[in-house]
């Protein structure tokens, strides 16, 4: 009897786990899976992805599930199935928006397919299915070889900021759920401010609404900080290599999820590509590159199926050692030394030719030295970003040292 | 876990192996005992050994578990053993090479996981998760009931476990309406007293008893298990098949709100559950004859897990804000809370529910109401009566912290840490000992034996009690100190 204290109580209340939401972004480029057709086609990973939703699903009856398609040209929602598609024709009555109330919509598409409610599989997981094929079927269909052709990447940096759109739209919501009444008319008046976010990431093609993450997170970060409604995290299943050119959106991204405490976990089947191992290691995420991809669902169901509380228990893979370069603002290149603006830390493969830097315009001093070599250069403020402790041995003896080299700010 | 979820637990438990088995070779009842039955980290194990072709290498799985997280590991390793979802081989495998003792491996047990794979990958035909009814319903059935939606599921479900509860908190004659119970059908009443929940006294009037108290100021969830296990221990004198009736149960759990399913493919003992079901107000039949039945809130949250019911969709009067969101899912959306503590020990209940304000009475004062609130004030008199009558205090505080008003919720904890502790303090007044039962461990040989042992006992959280002097320790589990020691004598050997 010498535990009489209301708190040990409470504390076994609160025991049972919040609910997870899983958003995960499949890449849908179609030339990396064309690579890929011989060790594991697309239809076996989409099965595969599945079967994993389902367990996700199992684990707790109030978890959640949220697909993207990172595709060459657009993102679109596998599930839940937007209102209506952006890339329909009837855009203009639509305006682009992506309507993600889970409630009409999915209604609708329930009791109107007949595939639905078949005896043999468990109602959710069929709904979840059903809809995922048939948007992935529609977005293969209208994927036209003009599309293809001007394009070979994936616009992982829209998918990844509708993904955390989603999430903090998702968090809100439980949040208010949690408290009540209270909630509702915050979440109303916060609805319209997201939903034409998401919208915008998901429309055209991502780069242009992925910096505005800004005061979306600090939302998010606030409701977070009191108790946790809904634990997220984000799963990528990544195909592609070569995302240099979105170098800017997706560290912008990763930076959002960061402070939303959404963990980033990477399933890289092929390409190679720095900043999604930054991003898991940012985000305290997993990382993992399959040896044989065939067993893509023993990777999914033991590396990537348990959720935050399950990730205090068990050990979890992560990539041994991350590649911390960065890409230069003016062409995209990743880079292992360059060229730093001192006043707003932009990064440049090369000097710059005017001196001016592209991003604030701020005139800096390099021209005279604009042929040496970066590690014989005296006078310059040269900052390797992050090397992550790989020195190149020319750079390491003349960079730092010299203390009277110091220059003033312009 | 909930309490509802242990009670549950407890009873699987203790069913053999053979039931076990039979009961996992239905889809449903794989994937309800997986989501309901088993803690977190068991449920991590399981997934991740699904697909694994080979059995898992204790080793391996040490390896895969941090090392700070024993217990839970314990834990989850010891439900599913009990549950027989996990076996072990010490199989000298061919490619091991002799290393003293042999290595120890995991692997599920086959129908479990073969089920449970099914389950998942919506193959096979088993037609387990209920065959759903296509066509307009026959025209006989139209008369009574316009449309039978969601809205009306909620209100016969509510309407007939309220009849229930009433029938209960009536027989304490505090409100004297109660105790007859007419609108209670009599094998419920029968089943109440074989739960023991309700006791008959003279004039056939219902008295209610400690473990009704009990049963009463549990969630929703946690009533309709433990009445549906007092049905499962009496189905064998009913001449029911406790599998089918435990499969049935699960499969409910597994269907869609709202929709209705046939008949067709239940067995005779399920029919005949048909009758007793609606009359707890599980499943909706539109005539006792009819060859479709509709599952109410009751049953699509049966293995739904204490997360989804926290905000417990059918306590308190309010069932309607739960239909704002239409699909058991969102259940998390409608919150039924009504109740307010204050730190001065004054109660306000925004309920006009005389069954809930009956609730209220048993432990409170209750000193004054208007038409949607009533206001009190718990007291060491009132307090000490209810424990008197049986209620505990933790019962009374969990109720008063599953019915929190949402205004509430926003607190860390919920209920003022005052009250909560007052409310023990008045208990321990009357109540001075406290009962764990257990196993006592003495006798040890030596004394870095039993330090061992007792070190191992504290590591998984089951010691009671201990006494180094006499060599002496108390546990609440045995199982596992059990395999332990059995470990301990075979290395010694």
């Amino acid at each position: 009897m010498n535990a009489i204290d209301g708190s040990e109580h409470v504390a076994t209340e609160a025991q049972a786990p919040p609910p997870a939401l899983l958003t995960i972004i499949l890449d849908t480029n179609p030339y990396a899976w064309s690579l890929l057709s011989s060790t594991i086609p697309l239809s076996r990973a989409v099965a595969a992805l599945q079967v994993f939703i389902n367990a996700h699903l199992a684990i707790n009856s109030t978890n959640r599930v949220a697909v993207l398609a990172s595709h060459t040209q657009q993102v679109n929602w596998l599930y839940p199935t937007a209102a209506r598609s952006s890339r329909d024709d009837k855009k203009s009555a639509s305006d682009g928006d992506v309507d993600m109330a889970n409630g009409s919509s999915e209604q609708q598409l329930h009791n109107g397919s007949p595939a639905a409610n078949s005896a043999d599989k468990y109602g959710p997981f069929q709904k979840v299915e059903h809809e995922l094929m048939a948007n992935l079927r529609q977005l293969m269909a209208d994927t036209t070889a003009a599309e293809l052709s001007a394009s070979t990447t994936t616009q992982m940096a829209g998918a990844l900021t509708t993904a955390l759109t989603y999430i903090a739209k998702a968090t809100i919501q439980a949040g208010s759920a949690l408290t009540g009444d209270v909630g509702g008319s915050l979440d109303d008046a916060i609805q319209g401010n997201i939903v034409t976010a998401g919208g915008g990431g998901g429309g055209s093609g991502g780069a242009g609404g992925a910096g505005k993450d800004g005061p979306l997170s600090s939302t998010a970060d606030s409701s977070a900080a009191r108790r946790i409604p809904l634990t997220s995290r984000v799963l990528i299943l990544s195909v592609s290599g070569d995302l240099a050119a979105q170098y800017i959106p997706v560290m912008n991204a990763i930076f959002a999820a960061q402070r939303q405490h959404v963990p980033i976990d990477i399933l890289k089947l092929a390409g190679d590509t720095v900043f999604l191992q930054q991003a898991s290691d940012a985000t305290g995420g997993v990382y993992v590159a399959p040896s044989a991809p065939q067993g893509l669902l023993q990777y999914l169901m033991f590396g990537f199926l348990a959720d935050e509380r399950a990730r205090h228990v068990l050990v979890l893979p992560s990539v041994g050692e991350v590649d911390f370069r960065a890409a230069c603002f003016c062409h995209r290149k990743v880079v292992d030394v360059g060229y730093v603006c001192s006043v707003c830390l932009s990064i440049f493969c090369e000097p710059l030719l005017d001196g001016a830097c592209l991003t604030c315009g701020t005139r800096l001093a390099l021209s005279r030295t604009i042929t040496a070599i970066p590690a014989l250069i005296p006078r310059k403020k040269k900052k390797k970003k992050k090397t992550g402790g790989v020195s190149t041995p020319g750079t390491t003896g003349a960079g730092t040292p010299i203390p009277a080299g110091t220059p003033g700010p312009s | 876990m909930s309490s509802s979820a242990s009670q549950a637990l407890d009873y699987l438990e203790q069913l053999p192996g053979t039931v076990h088995r039979k009961l996992y070779a239905q889809p449903s009842t794989a994937l309800a005992v997986f989501r309901r039955m088993l803690p977190h980290t068991a449920k991590a194990i399981v997934m991740g050994m699904l697909f694994m072709t080979k059995p898992f290498a204790a080793t391996d799985l040490d390896a895969w578990i941090q090392p700070d997280a024993r217990a839970e590991r314990e834990q989850a390793l010891s439900v599913l053993e009990s549950l027989h979802i996990l076996g072990t081989e010490t199989a000298p495998a061919g490619g091991a090479p002799a290393v003293g003792a042999p290595a120890r491996s995991y692997r599920l047990a086959p129908v479990f996981a073969a089920s449970l794979r099914q389950a998942l990958m919506g193959s096979g035909s088993h037609r387990s998760f209920g065959v759903p009814c296509t066509g307009p319903p026959p025209p006989e059935e139209h008369e009574d009931v316009d449309i039978v939606d969601v809205a009306f599921l909620d209100e016969f479900a509510r309407g007939q476990w309220e009849a229930i509860l009433y029938y209960m908190v009536g027989s304490t004659g505090v409100y004297g309406t109660g105790g007859t119970g007419e609108r209670v059908s009599s094998g419920t009443r029968t089943l109440l007293q074989l739960g023991n929940f309700v006791e008959l006294r003279g004039g056939g009037r219902a008295m209610i008893t400690q473990a009704g108290f009990t049963f009463l100021l549990q969630e929703v969830n946690a009533q309709v298990w433990s009445l549906l296990i007092v049905y499962l221990e009496n189905a064998p004198s009913l001449k029911m098949d406790s599998v089918e009736v435990l499969s049935f149960l699960f499969m409910l759990g597994s269907l869609d709100l709202g929709t209705a399913y046939s008949t067709v493919n239940l067995t005779p003992t399920q029919r005949q559950m048909l009758d007793d079901l609606s009359d707890f107000g599980i499943v909706y039949r539109p005539s006792p004859t009819s060859a479709r039945f509709y599952p109410t809130r009751l049953a699509t949250t049966l293995t739904s897990d204490a997360g989804a019911l926290r905000s417990g969709v059918l306590d308190g009067g309010g069932i309607s804000s739960g239909l704002a969101s239409g699909q058991t899912d969102d259940a998390a959306a409608g919150n039924q809370g009504y109740i307010i503590v204050e730190t001065n020990y004054r109660i306000y209940a925004y309920t006009s529910s005389s069954l809930q304000i009956a609730v209220l009475d048993l432990f409170c004062r209750l000193t004054t109401r208007f038409p949607n609130l009533v206001a009190g004030k718990l007291t060491k008199e009132s307090v000490q009566r209810a424990i008197a009558l049986g209620i505990t205090a933790d019962q009374i505080i969990s109720y008063l912290t599953t019915h929190a008003h949402p205004q509430m919720r926003k607190n860390v904890p919920v209920l003022p840490p005052t009250v909560v502790d007052q409310i023990r303090l008045w208990q321990i007044d009357r109540d001075r000992m406290r009962h764990t039962p257990g196993f006592l461990m003495k006798d040890f040989a030596t004394r870095v034996e039993f330090e061992e042992t007792c070190g191992y006992a504290e590591s998984l959280g089951v010691l009671v009690w201990k006494d180094v002097e006499k060599r002496m320790f108390f546990v609440s589990r045995i199982e596992q100190i059990q395999a332990y020691l059995k470990n301990r004598a075979r290395k010694a050997a």
